[in-house]
């Protein structure tokens, strides 16, 4: 009876996640999918029967620019954000209980703003007449017409802000659990300090790491607001463009189509994370490995 | 205890409703944001013995698309030109009654020329705007009203042009002395060219951000609408607004009652309120749009009479046109902005 009833219980408690996935998740993803084969009309509305023009219109020779800028801005983003947040995430793991509580609480403090007063904040800090650039002007880093704001770098730079704390915790997370004395035992077996952070400590969070990669990553690609307000007239992502054609354009299949694309542009990393983790699944680092 | 203390509040809804809710009509408008003197719709709601509701919009395509999505209950709409025509076009409008609008004939005609619906089947003009620029003459000193001012690499990085395909393109037409309802290829490349162009010196294309950036000296130099920046000038004298002497953009929001209108005489009572000359009179002065009512115009003050920025001069009015609704050949205009938003 023992199992039967295990598989009841584990049944009761998923199905209330599954109903919500599949009915406001999956359900809608679906009706994204299909809408891209079905023809516009002028109103803005859906035409009767179904089409392949949409697809043939995501051919725009306009589109390979965004995209690419889209795809180098987010790994740009996810690259500086892990960078920055594994000596992080390593620093708090190692403190004492009481300082690893309070750098905790700073991580997650900006969320208790709002995410738009936050970005807005931004353009007051790079303001063409604030105090950033006339500091920067002053110290003849930058030229007097130089502009900090509206640029692609802008939006890299805002979006690393962003997305920080979603890559500084799962990782620290995972170094919380990682067993320092084996960076000991690494180096009493002669490995440099580097050689130990590298060949023992980084393997040793390759969960959290690959979890940070994810948290930073697919956000990134769909970024709309970021690009929106810090932004220039090169700045702009496949975010900003489903948005033209949503509320511009009111053309819902060429949004549905590009939508559609992000979707599946986000399941790729997905995809190469579950294979890496199912390859390597369940083996922490050994000490054969480090020999 | 204090679930039990909630427990008479919850009744109260309940009781106000079925006290008020038979004798009180409530009329429900849509309408943008501050967009309306707000004591001009209490004093509305004193004469008529009724609730007024507003709900506000941001843009014609998302109160189009809500209505769309089946929203109703609303009983008076301010569209633009072009939503009008494209809703009365799917009969999504009422015909009005004229013979409850005894105040039409204070309609400026002159304007009217200027409307979609000439003959006020579906809707009443409400305000006029124009898309302009402003500049900060503090920093700038005095310049020339011309959109030829894009062009000024000194200024790059610290002007705006309007993140909106026909306000833009339409500006560089008539730069180049074309109309801006072209459909002409050869005179759309040209512009798309020129808007390309201006790209380079532009900081960011924006359509809301620009009053604040104006104000705080973020910006020198935007294209934007008359009422919105006469809104910033009158909090901060040194921002300057001119219309371009090559003639600029102008629309009208109207008023009109949706197909799916409740309360249809209370919408009809309001809009002939919103005609009286004297009301009209005093919300232009708030709005500082346009109000095209004849009669209205001599309870102006001369300063507002006397404002180029809301009655344009005869020979820049002469070269301005209304933004038309083109059909199918409003594609090719999306196609240019397309191609310019892609530009390097």
């Amino acid at each position: 009876m023992a199992p039967s009833r295990r598989t009841l219980h584990e049944i009761l408690v998923t199905t209330p996640s599954f109903v919500w996935l599949s009915v406001l998740f999956c359900v809608p993803t679906l009706i994204v999918f299909a809408m891209t084969f079905k023809p516009a009309d002028m109103y803005g509305g859906l035409g009767p029967g179904w089409t392949l023009e949409t697809l043939r219109h995501l051919a725009n020779p306009n589109y390979p620019a965004i995209i690419w800028r889209t795809i180098w801005l987010s790994a740009a983003a996810t690259l500086i954000s892990l960078v920055l947040s594994i000596p992080m995430a390593y620093y708090i793991a190692r403190a004492t209980p009481g300082l690893r509580n309070a750098l905790l609480l700073l991580t997650i403090v900006p969320f208790w703003t709002n995410f738009l007063i936050r970005i807005f904040a931004w353009k007051i800090l790079l303001h063409p007449e604030g105090f950033l650039k006339r500091a920067l002007v002053a110290a003849g880093i930058i030229a007097p017409d130089t502009s900090l704001l509206y640029n692609p770098e802008a939006v890299l730079v805002v979006m690393v802000y962003t997305y920080l704390p979603f890559a500084i915790l799962p990782i620290y997370a995972a170094a919380e659990k990682f067993d320092f004395h084996l960076l000991e035992a690494a180096m009493d077996l002669g490995a440099s300090r580097l050689t130990a952070f590298r060949k023992v400590f980084l393997p040793g969070i390759r969960r959290g790491i690959l979890t940070a990669f994810l948290m930073v990553f697919i956000p990134s690609l769909g970024s709309y607001v970021i690009p929106d307000v810090v932004g220039g007239p090169n700045s702009e992502m496949i975010g900003n463009k489903i948005a033209q054609r949503v509320f511009v354009d009111r053309n819902l299949p060429h949004a549905s189509g590009l939508s559609a694309f992000l979707t599946l542009a986000v399941l790729v990393p997905l995809a190469v994370v579950w294979v890496v983790q199912k390859r390597t699944s369940g083996q922490p680092p050994t000490m054969q490995e480090v020999a | 205890m204090n679930r039990y203390r909630i427990i008479p509040r919850l009744f109260l809804p309940a009781l106000w409703l079925a006290g008020c809710g038979q004798q009180t009509p409530t009329l429900h408008i849509f309408n943008w944001a501050d967009y309306i003197k707000p004591a001009l719709v209490e004093r509305f709601e004193r004469e008529h013995g009724c609730r007024v509701v507003i709900d506000t919009f941001e843009s014609n395509e998302s109160m189009y698309n809500k209505l769309k999505a089946g929203a109703t209950g609303y009983d008076l709409i301010f569209p633009s030109s072009y939503m009008v025509e494209l809703m009365a076009a799917q009969g999504m409008l009422r015909q009005l009654d004229h013979s409850l609008l005894p105040n039409l004939v204070h309609i400026d005609q002159a304007m009217m020329v200027y409307a979609t619906d000439p003959l006020c089947t579906y809707s009443v003009p409400y305000m006029m705007s124009n898309a302009g620029i402003a500049y900060r003459a503090d920093k700038l000193g005095t310049i020339e009203a011309t959109w030829a001012v894009f062009d000024r690499a000194d200024l790059k990085g610290r002007m705006t042009l309007l993140n909106d395909y026909r306000e833009t393109i339409g500006a560089a037409l008539k730069f180049l002395g074309y109309s801006l309802n072209t459909t002409n290829d050869a005179e759309l490349a040209q512009a798309r060219d020129v808007v390309i162009r201006w790209k380079k010196n532009i900081a960011k294309l924006e359509s809301e951000q620009y009053k604040n950036g104006i104000a705080s000296g973020e910006f020198l130099l935007v294209h934007g609408y008359n009422g919105d920046l006469m809104q910033v000038i009158s909090e901060n004298t040194n921002v300057v607004y001119v219309t371009p002497k090559e003639g600029v953009s102008i629309s009208c929001d109207h008023m009109v009652i949706p197909a799916t209108a409740r309360e249809v005489k209370l919408a009809h009572a309001f809009i002939n309120f919103m005609l009286d000359p004297q009301v009209a009179a005093e919300n232009t002065a708030f709005v500082h749009f346009l109000c095209p009512n004849k009669t209205a115009y001599q309870y102006l003050s001369d300063e507002l009479r006397n404002d180029p920025a809301i009655f344009l001069p005869q020979d820049i009015l002469a070269k301005s046109e209304v933004i038309k609704y083109l059909g199918p050949a409003d594609a090719k205009y999306r196609v240019m902005w397309d191609a310019i938003k892609a530009a390097e």
